[in-house]
């Protein structure tokens, strides 16, 4: 009883801190998706491309992120590449600035290698004999992928890019490590603050699966959309 | 009097070590209909998917109508058009319904008005018997169904000669005969048609020519009865044997 008292008044008095954090959150999820998506979607054409280097360097991008930590390639864009000169600059009217890019920029290199694989993968589910069946009419290889192979595709790669979605929000706490005011930072903002650190993780714990469920509810319905068309 | 659509000259074929075909050569006349049988793995469906380039020969020329289909610079999407083709396992167009897999190929690729092409479609599903299925989609139609339809769509971009790859393999017993039906019919109307298949009934009656394909090379290529009446090849005779 004690403890819903205690959470009840630590959302009261600090929700300015909670409210923030779920800014900063949604606003680095957002990016990161978004041109996690974008490359993503180039990264998975490299990769399933005929041309030799361009496969290569695409497929050693995307087993290089995917097996090693996002912690790792946070740090290394952050404190890393300011070592041999390359820093993020900061722009004035936006807070912050260069901490933002490096945690945009890490979170959606990582989450370009994992859309790409989804978007090769969902592709290449689709059944061999449907390219053939086109090819054989006449259309053009890209014809073919655009009328029949890309539209059966979207139907697998949505339901695994609305868990990439959901675990980039997720994931995307351990930016709170390079100073950037998540809800994780906050969180512990209100932690060193009030000592209260158990009633204050669960009001985040509560906080970000309310995020992920909504997310993950708008994409099923997405989904379910999809299939009724 | 006849006219050559097809000739295969030197045809080779590799998968890594393995060669499928081995220097085939061969004719085909305008208006023939023949089957290819053999034992599996013997290479009828590898050279079926040559002659529309589905896979690339290894070495050796398709002349199609007079055109080297491996030689450079060959739109091979224009010459396709013109060689349908008809596969095992259907290959309709799952995000399609049978009125769109019909008329894609003609709206797109042969500037069809949609109306036009809708209603050749209509004439030709109710040829078929399929005239009521025009709204479905695939996942709700039978194997058979599916075959008749994809057979269909390959007609309706009007092509010179038609490829069956093993068209009733994929079906259950009882739809074998609708397909064997519609592919009978087209024969009469004087399609070339060259049908990968294993059914000798098909190939003895409605095929004029039969050609035994076995361990990558032509062994046997007669008329048709008389490949099956007076088979001369050993591995043809046993394997005859074995499926009559």
């Amino acid at each position: 009883m004690e403890f819903i008292q205690t959470i009840g008044l630590l959302l009261q008095r600090y929700s300015s801190f909670f409210a923030d954090g779920v800014r900063n959150t949604l606003v680095i999820a957002a990016f990161s998706v978004l041109l996690g998506t974008l490359f993503g979607v180039f990264m998975a054409i490299a990769r399933m491309s005929k041309i030799k280097p361009r496969k290569i360097i695409a497929t050693v991008y995307i087993e290089f992120i995917r097996g090693t930590p996002l912690m790792v390639q946070l740090m290394f864009i952050f404190y890393g590449l300011p070592m041999v000169g390359i820093t993020f600059p900061d722009i004035a009217w936006i807070p912050n600035f260069s901490r933002f890019a490096a945690g945009i920029v890490a979170m959606s290199m990582n989450s370009c290698a994992y859309v790409a694989e989804i978007i090769r993968s969902g592709i290449q589910a689709v059944d061999k004999g449907q390219m053939e069946a086109a090819r054989s009419i006449g259309f053009t290889y890209g014809e073919s992928m655009k009328m029949v192979v890309l539209p059966q595709a979207v139907k697998n790669i949505l339901p695994a890019f609305g868990n990439e979605f959901v675990t980039v929000i997720k994931e995307s706490s351990i930016v709170s490590v390079i100073g950037i005011g998540d809800l994780m930072f906050r969180t512990n903002d209100v932690i060193a603050v009030t000592y209260r650190s158990l009633p204050a993780l669960a009001i985040a714990a509560l906080i970000y699966f309310a995020m992920t469920f909504v997310s993950s509810r708008l994409i099923a319905a997405a989904e379910r959309k999809m299939h009724h068309e | 009097m006849s006219e050559v659509i097809i000739e295969v000259k030197n045809l080779s074929k590799s998968f890594g070590s393995l060669e499928v075909l081995h220097n085939i050569s061969t004719t085909f006349q305008r208006g023939e209909v023949v089957s290819i049988i053999g034992p599996s793995g013997g290479g009828k469906s590898t050279f079926l998917r040559c002659l529309n380039l589905l896979e690339t020969p290894t070495s050796g020329s398709i002349f199609f109508e007079g055109t080297n289909l491996c030689g450079k610079g060959v739109d091979i999407n224009l010459h396709r058009q013109k060689i349908g083709m008809v596969f095992q396992q259907f290959n309709l167009f799952n995000n399609m319904n049978v009125m769109k897999n019909l008329t894609a190929g003609p709206v797109k690729i042969r500037k069809m008005s949609e109306a036009e092409a809708q209603e050749r479609a209509l004439a030709l599903l109710e040829k078929v018997g399929l005239a009521d299925r025009s709204d479905a989609f695939p996942y709700q139609l039978s194997g058979g169904q599916k075959q008749r339809i994809a057979i269909v769509r390959s007609f309706l971009m009007e092509p010179d000669v038609m490829l069956f790859d093993e068209p009733t393999s994929a079906l259950d017993p009882e739809m074998i005969g609708e397909v064997l039906g519609v592919m009978k019919n087209l024969a009469e109307t004087g399609m070339t048609m060259i049908v990968v298949t294993h059914e000798m009934r098909f190939a003895r009656e409605v095929s004029s020519r039969t050609i035994f394909l076995d361990q990558g090379i032509i062994a046997e290529d007669k008329p048709s009865r008389e490949l099956f009446d007076h088979p001369e090849n050993e591995r043809l005779i046993s394997f005859l044997k074995k499926v009559l």
